[in-house]
């Protein structure tokens, strides 16, 4: 702050103090030099994509995100609307098709393929935000609402309450069948229940909390988006991020709101928690930040800091995705049954045999990791570096679990990119009709109400198999590199901890493969 | 002195600590580190005092202290309680007793690397560095420091209301404790070393100033410009310079000779001072033909009258006579006796003082030192009070009676003269709403005198000729980002409905930064004058502002001396308004004027201080037809734009299909603030890249040329 000082053009002597005082009483210390810390995972400058005028032009315009949230907005009030109102007939209902057959595959091309482009259009997160900022689009000053901070006991265990919550929506979803198909109104009633609580959330917690901490996709999306290509907002130079006196791309400034998400462009290393909402570009009083492209997988290979609830989320949302694929196998409607009769639980699915179930996946994450280990692992092998809060902190068991969790981060996406196809494939051509059936057209026997986009089971199947097999390649690279770069120094061997860590990405695609090929392409 | 035991445990949230090290590069006590592993904060909590800097500066919120701030208790020092008050006069607030009580009261001060003190004082003391100097026993020193700053230390430090200045705003008072004594710290160092006399330049600026009003505005104002070497006229209307230091503030806050001591040195310095001299608004124009400059410091000093029935019979007055009149009867150039004569009353008699702010504090306290007994009454609720809570308590121990929730309703008048007062109840729910009166419960009171310190207002006849005046303290609805990062702006408002410290702080910044610009040509304004009635230490900071900026734009009563400065300001998004803004700057340049060229966001009062004149353009923002406008950013720079006062101004935009009304807009915006808007111009973005830059040249020629022919015509008419 002296050295701004010096660089308005201060000698020395009184005159400075007679032009603006303020700076001459600051002795604050210079940073520390974050070093070669984020080497590995700043994009290449030239890929900047608001280097182009027209990009930053797009987004300096504060309507920019509004653009984006308000027709996913009218589309999720129909959705309310119409799953109450409509037709009773799933396939026919713009709720149901909408939702189940389209929306929720999209959400996860946009995810593997782009990162948090979802958050950017989310209409849930965006209603809750128009409401606590009160604008659709202005910088406004004064929230809406507590605009309290989330506690820092919840704050600690990052993306896993998240996961909670993705773990009890879908809980619900398969309780009361709703994308089952089930009644059109269950669908308008979870939506609703989604934006009430986003509501609830926007109007007690500042900023995005509800997104970064609460949201039931949240999780899901930050850890299989690190796949995406997009790097998110990014600084142009750290050390002008550094020395900045302001922060506004934290704080706030006079043209954007400080980040909605918590994310300071000069430390990003992932996309992890960046919800491209273009605040903070719009807020940088240095025209520091771009927004970056980066090669696929770069965040899930690239990131020197390893997050510990990032891990036991990819853990956890293996668990329930491989739950999904269980609970399709015919024999397991016994199971369920038998344990229904003995619990006195109405109907399927469990609370222990789904709980147990997505327990006994992770747990089993937590054991192949403690496997690889023994495996491979140096018993001489001192602890990396690391923190002490429960995100960052090391042990043993940790130093395996977490790399090895990130590196099947691609074979737990395309698990649930598989798990989507069957419906999109038997049954998104019914938007047509459905959206026809409003203005009184389209009807059960329309041609588009029975046509797939593929119909048999085997070809349904072979896609499945496919999207497995790119998933596992790209995971067993993903699991290659970063065993490569986070566990040799851990191990006996280089390449025998690559080989292992690939090998258990493998193993993770073949056996979600078997299942998809034993489900038979049931949805 | 006990030092707390209790543990202090900082907590960080290591998920939401991004690495920014803005907590890391202002802990005052170096407990904050970064991890290189996660690159996020590491807090020894040993080294931990708890100050809560790092919870207020931090972007996110990630970082709190949990246990006691780890601080020595701060020692009051006792008040002087005169045995018998009659005519005694003496100074009640005393300072340290020693040297070892400073030195322990200077080593609570944590010097902080961002500190918010500084930013609370008007002035903006450096505050660590005067006190760091103390802890050195180097009081020369302090008083270096504290001279680039201020002079009036001696004043300020009796006179401030460091509550809600630099205690206010200390850490130790943000985090909930007890500030560190800055005012009786500043004021040890004037009691251990004398306030340097200005130091008059051998090279001088040159410059004729005449300064109408020797208050603190007028001190600080003459004092920067004598030491620039400038000639400087102080006009004064009272036989004695000073102004209300000198003839409102009674003696037992601030002593005679430290309220004269800035006038004798500055007139020792070579200030000429004209005594007994009231400059009316209308000789404004006249005294510019004599002077280069001139600064307007007649503060405000018409008396707000109650408008009640009986408010004109005989023993009503208002609180700048009964000051006059009572300093003098108890300083001993006047009599007591002769003064309560001229008042209508005896010893004994009944005062009631209308309003109980400071000045009726004042007002009162004097009162009872005549042998009269004193009740204030105010329509605020106590709660509320605008009154300084020690200075009320003072009062109250001195024997004043003072009852808030009061107001007059009615005076009722014997034999012409005031007797008896009717006042009415009134209610407060919160600082942000005016009283209500009640109507039932009156009440009277047997008064022989009414004294009316309900506050002041500017003199309207130079309001009508300084344009823009008086004006409005304002903090930006997004608060200078410095300060914000700071962490001052974090505290809350210490009464709901009241502005914040940062808040007050802020506000007091705006006007400073309006003192620097002239509100006519060659002619500035400061202190009351220019923001309503406020303080001693912000007039003197204005008035030195004001000579700075005097100062730096050497105006001149026979023309324009040197080039006219451009300063063009653009907003630009794509580079395309930043091109042709450079193109403008670069041939203006070359016609031999003084140039500058700046985005707006990096253009503030300063630089538009310095400017003869303004070249403002921008992109348009809008689709094809639809929404065409000036950029957002663009409008709200102009909207915030000071009072330009005949500037002059020209405007150009960059647009892709059509600018549609967008000159008109900023040529609408500039002409509100009351600018002449020279030319205009709409360039096509797509013609600059066709024709080369033709259109930005020629119309920085017809600019040049303007410029030059009013440059021209300002010399020959002088």
């Amino acid at each position: 702050m002296v050295l701004q000082a010096e660089q308005e053009g201060f000698r020395g002597g009184r005159e400075v103090y007679l032009i603006d005082p303020i700076p001459v009483a600051i002795r604050t210390r210079a940073p520390q030099d974050p070093g070669t810390h984020f080497a590995l995972t700043d994009p290449a400058p030239g890929r900047d994509l608001a280097a182009n005028s027209h990009v930053a032009r797009l987004l300096r315009n504060r309507k920019f995100q509004f653009l984006l949230i308000l027709p996913n907005q009218i589309i999720f009030w129909l959705v309310i609307g119409i799953g109450l109102l409509g037709t009773v007939v799933p396939g026919l209902n713009f709720a149901t098709a909408i939702t189940w057959y389209v929306w929720f595959c999209l959400v996860f091309v946009m995810m593997v393929v782009v990162g948090r482009a979802w958050c950017a259009m989310c209409p849930f997160g965006g209603f809750g935000e128009w409401v606590q900022r009160h604008t659709f689009f202005k910088r406004t000053t004064k929230p809406i609402g507590l605009n309290i901070k989330v506690p820092e006991k919840v704050g600690q265990y990052g993306f896993l309450i998240s996961v909670g919550a993705f773990l009890l929506l879908t809980w619900i979803e398969e309780y009361f069948n709703i994308a089952g198909p089930g009644n059109p109104a269950a669908t308008s009633f979870m939506v609703l229940g989604i934006v009430g609580s986003a509501l609830a959330s926007f109007l007690i917690f500042e900023r995005r909390s509800f997104c970064r901490y609460i949201c039931p996709l949240s999780s899901l999306i930050g850890t299989v988006g690190a796949m995406g290509s997009v790097a998110g907002f990014r600084t142009r130079d750290r050390d002008v991020c550094q020395s900045c006196a302001t922060k506004s791309c934290m704080r706030g400034g006079e043209d954007g709101f400080g980040c909605p998400w918590y994310t300071w462009p000069g430390s990003a290393d992932s996309n992890l928690a960046c919800g491209l909402c273009s605040e903070c570009y719009k807020a940088c009083p240095s025209d520091n930040i771009g927004l970056y492209v980066q090669t696929p997988l770069t965040s899930v290979i690239a990131p020197t800091r390893r997050r510990a609830d990032v891990a036991w989320a990819v853990a956890l949302l293996f668990g329930l995705v491989v739950y999904q694929q269980v609970n399709a196998l015919s024999f397991f409607a016994h199971v369920d049954d038998w344990l229904n009769a003995h619990t006195g639980f109405p109907q399927y699915p469990n609370p222990l045999d789904y709980v147990g179930g997505i327990a006994v996946v992770a747990l089993a994450m937590a054991g192949a990791a403690q496997l690889v280990r023994a495996l491979v692992g140096r018993r001489d092998a001192a602890l990396p570096a690391a923190g002490s809060s429960f995100v960052d902190r090391t042990s043993p068991f940790r130093s395996f679990f977490v790399p090895l969790m990130y590196g099947i981060i691609p074979v737990v996406g395309a698990d649930y990119f598989a798990r989507q196809l069957p419906k999109f494939f038997q049954h998104a051509t019914r938007v047509v009709p459905a959206v026809g059936h409003l203005f009184g057209a389209g009807t059960t026997s329309s041609a588009l109400y029975n046509t797939s986009i593929i119909g048999s089971n085997s070809g349904i199947i072979t896609v499945q198999v496919g999207v497995m097999a790119a998933g596992t390649l790209a995971a067993m690279y993903t699991s290659w590199r970063v065993a490569g770069r986070d566990l040799a120094g851990l191990s006996t061997s280089r390449r025998r901890v690559q080989v292992t860590a690939a090998g258990l990405a493998l193993a993770l695609g073949v056996i979600t493969a078997v299942l998809y090929v034993m489900m038979n392409a049931a949805d | 002195m006990t030092i707390l035991e209790s543990p202090v445990h900082v907590a960080v949230v290591a998920d939401r600590c991004a690495g920014c090290q803005e907590c890391v590069i202002r802990c005052p006590k170096g407990a904050l580190s970064m991890d290189s592993v996660t690159w996020t904060v590491l807090a020894d909590d040993a080294a931990c005092v708890g100050c809560r800097q790092c919870e207020r500066t931090c972007p996110f919120g990630a970082i709190s202290i949990e246990g006691p701030v780890q601080l020595a208790e701060r020692a009051e020092v006792s008040l002087y309680h005169p045995a018998r008050l009659l005519g005694d006069v003496g100074e009640t607030r005393r300072g340290f007793a020693d040297e070892a009580a400073a030195l322990a009261e200077a080593d609570r001060c944590l010097s902080c690397l961002d500190p918010t003190c500084v930013r609370g004082c008007p002035a903006h003391n450096d505050i660590p560095g005067f006190i760091g100097a103390i802890r050195r026993r180097d009081y020369a020193g302090a008083q270096t420091i504290l001279h680039a700053t201020s002079v009036t230390p001696d004043i300020c430090s009796r006179v401030c209301n460091q509550a809600a200045q630099c205690e206010g705003a200390c850490s130790w008072s943000l985090a909930g404790a007890a500030p560190v004594a800055i005012g009786r710290l500043e004021r040890y160092i004037t009691e251990r070393a004398a306030v340097p006399a200005p130091r008059v330049s051998t090279s001088g600026a040159g410059i004729s100033v005449g300064i109408i009003g020797s208050g603190p505005a007028g001190a600080g104002a003459a004092w920067d410009l004598v030491e620039a070497g400038c000639q400087v006229t102080v006009y004064e209307a009272d036989a004695t310079p000073g102004g209300l230091p000198v003839w409102g503030m009674p003696d037992f806050t601030l002593p005679d000779e430290i309220a004269r001591r800035p006038w004798v040195q500055l007139e020792d310095a070579g200030v000429e001072v004209v005594t007994n001299r009231r400059i009316a608004a209308s000789e404004v124009d006249s005294l510019l033909n004599v002077h280069d400059a001139l600064i307007v410091a007649v503060g405000a000093g018409m008396p707000i009258r109650p408008k009640v029935p009986g408010i004109d019979a005989d023993g009503v007055t208002d609180a700048t006579s009964f000051l006059k009149g009572a300093k003098s009867a108890l300083d001993g150039t006047g009599d007591a006796a002769s003064f309560l004569e001229s008042l209508g009353v005896h010893a004994g008699a009944r005062v009631l003082v209308l309003g109980a702010g400071n000045t009726a504090m004042d007002v009162a306290r004097l009162a009872r030192r005549l042998d009269l007994g004193a009740l204030c009454v105010d329509w605020m609720d106590e709660r509320f009070a605008l009154a300084r809570p020690d200075e009320l308590a003072e009062a109250r121990a001195e024997g004043v009676e003072v009852r808030f929730t009061r107001t007059l309703a009615a005076l009722h008048a014997r034999e012409g003269r005031v007797a008896r007062a009717e006042l009415a109840r009134t209610e407060q729910a919160s600082a942000k709403r005016v009283p209500t009166v009640l109507a039932e419960d009156h009440e009277l009171l047997d008064v022989d005198l009414v004294v009316m310190a309900m506050g002041y207002r500017n003199d309207p006849n130079f309001l009508s000729v300084l344009p823009g005046t008086p004006v409005r303290k304002v903090v930006a609805a997004v608060p200078d980002a410095t300060w914000r990062a700071s962490g001052l702006m974090a505290a809350p408002a210490p009464t709901p409905g009241r502005a914040s410290i940062g808040e007050l702080a802020l506000g007091r910044e705006s006007g400073l930064w309006a003192a620097a610009l002239a509100r006519r040509d060659r002619v500035w304004v400061a202190g009351d004058a220019l923001t309503g009635p406020a303080t001693v230490v912000e007039a003197m900071a204005q008035g030195r502002r004001a000579a700075r900026s005097i100062l730096d734009t050497r105006p001149s009563r026979t023309g324009q001396p040197g080039a006219p400065r451009v300063l063009v300001a653009y907003e630009s998004v794509g580079g395309t308004t930043r091109k042709v803004a450079e193109t403008i700057a670069s041939r203006c340049f070359g016609r031999g004027l003084d140039v500058s060229v700046r985005p707006m966001g990096d253009v503030g009062a300063r630089e538009i201080a310095a400017a003869d004149v303004l070249v403002i353009g921008t992109w348009v923002e809008g689709f094809v037809l639809a929404g065409v406008r000036p950029a957002k950013a663009a409008r709200a720079w102009l909207a915030s734009l000071p009072p330009l006062a005949g500037r002059s101004v020209a405007v150009f935009c960059t647009y892709g299909v059509n600018p549609r009304g967008a000159l008109d807009e900023m040529a609408a915006l500039v002409e509100a603030k009351g600018a002449r808007v020279l030319s205009r111009e709409a360039f096509r973005a797509g013609d600059l890249k066709a024709t080369g830059t033709s259109g930005p040249e020629s119309f920085a020629a017809r600019v040049v040329s303007r410029v030059l022919e009013e440059s021209l015509a300002r010399v020959v008419s002088r």
